[in-house]
């Protein structure tokens, strides 16, 4: 695999469009903290995926966590 | 009606690694519900201790070990037999399979008992057989520290994100991870190899 290539697939982690086990698998198996490690050398985010179409779940699990919200 | 059970299942070491780079593995223990790790997925984050935040995950798991349940998984025992003959065995997607052998393990679930799934992105549970589908509900790390931000528990979840991006820019703190304390990877090779030995019920707390 390219420099290039390895930058777009971070990048289209970053961006949230590819999972973190595609990438991880991609880059030849690379560790958790690898992605972090080379996220941090290109200067991208971490991914902050959407809460879009997920929000009865995650208030679920917000009511579960912190009952006395409910 | 009284609430439901809730566990806190780290299924894969992204999470792990995520919080440990930002100095906020505490905050697993925020919600105070019991923290279930599967033996494959703490392994797989401590395996290297010279790797980003392996030793803080290490040492948080040490401090806390009455509050955070490290689960033997068959997967794992399999791995670690294989190991002693070929060191250089791999085993792919080990740590989300032992996650998912823990999930599914009888009377890990019961009545109302519900479970959260902390992973790095949710695609999980589709490939859990569960009876019960509405207990179970997948969270990011993010998630989860938006939940804690909108409790007050912690100020910024972006902050938190921000840490852990800032110490893989940071060689300094990255190379501080590779002085790791030798005795470590033994330790963390005899707590293993002590669940395992416990096999047939549930893993020590």
């Amino acid at each position: 695999m390219t420099n290039a290539e390895a930058d777009a697939l971070l990048e289209r982690y970053s961006r949230a469009d590819i999972t973190a086990a595609e990438l991880r698998r991609r880059l030849g198996n690379i560790s958790y903290a690898d992605v972090i490690i080379e996220l941090g050398k290109r200067n991208l985010p971490l991914p902050r995926a959407s809460e879009k179409g997920r929000e009865e779940r995650l208030a679920k699990a917000h009511a579960w966590l912190f009952p006395h919200v409910t | 009606m009284s609430a439901p059970r809730v566990s806190l299942f780290v299924v894969d070491t992204g999470p792990l690694i995520t919080l440990a780079a930002a100095d906020s593995l505490d905050y697993l223990l925020f919600p105070n519900v019991p923290v279930v790790i599967p033996d494959a997925v703490f392994y797989e984050a401590t395996r290297d201790v010279g790797k980003l935040g392996a030793q803080s995950v290490i040492n948080w798991v040490k401090a806390h070990h009455a509050e955070i349940e490290i689960a033997v998984t068959e997967i794992y025992t399999i791995y670690d037999a294989a190991r002693q003959v070929n060191p250089a065995v791999r085993m792919p997607h080990m740590g989300e399979q032992a996650a998912i052998e823990v999930i599914e393990e009888p009377g890990r679930l019961q009545g109302d008992d519900v479970a959260i799934l902390l992973c790095e992105e949710a695609a999980i549970t589709r490939r859990i057989t569960i009876n019960q589908p509405d207990s179970i509900v997948e969270m990011t790390t993010m998630d989860l520290l938006r939940a804690l931000e909108r409790e007050q528990r912690i100020n910024s979840a972006d902050a938190v994100f921000e840490r852990a991006e800032k110490s893989g820019r940071s060689p300094s703190r990255i190379e501080k991870f590779g002085d790791h304390d030798p005795e470590i990877r033994d330790a963390v090779r005899e707590t293993l190899a002590s669940l395992q030995k416990g096999y047939g019920g549930r893993a020590e707390r």
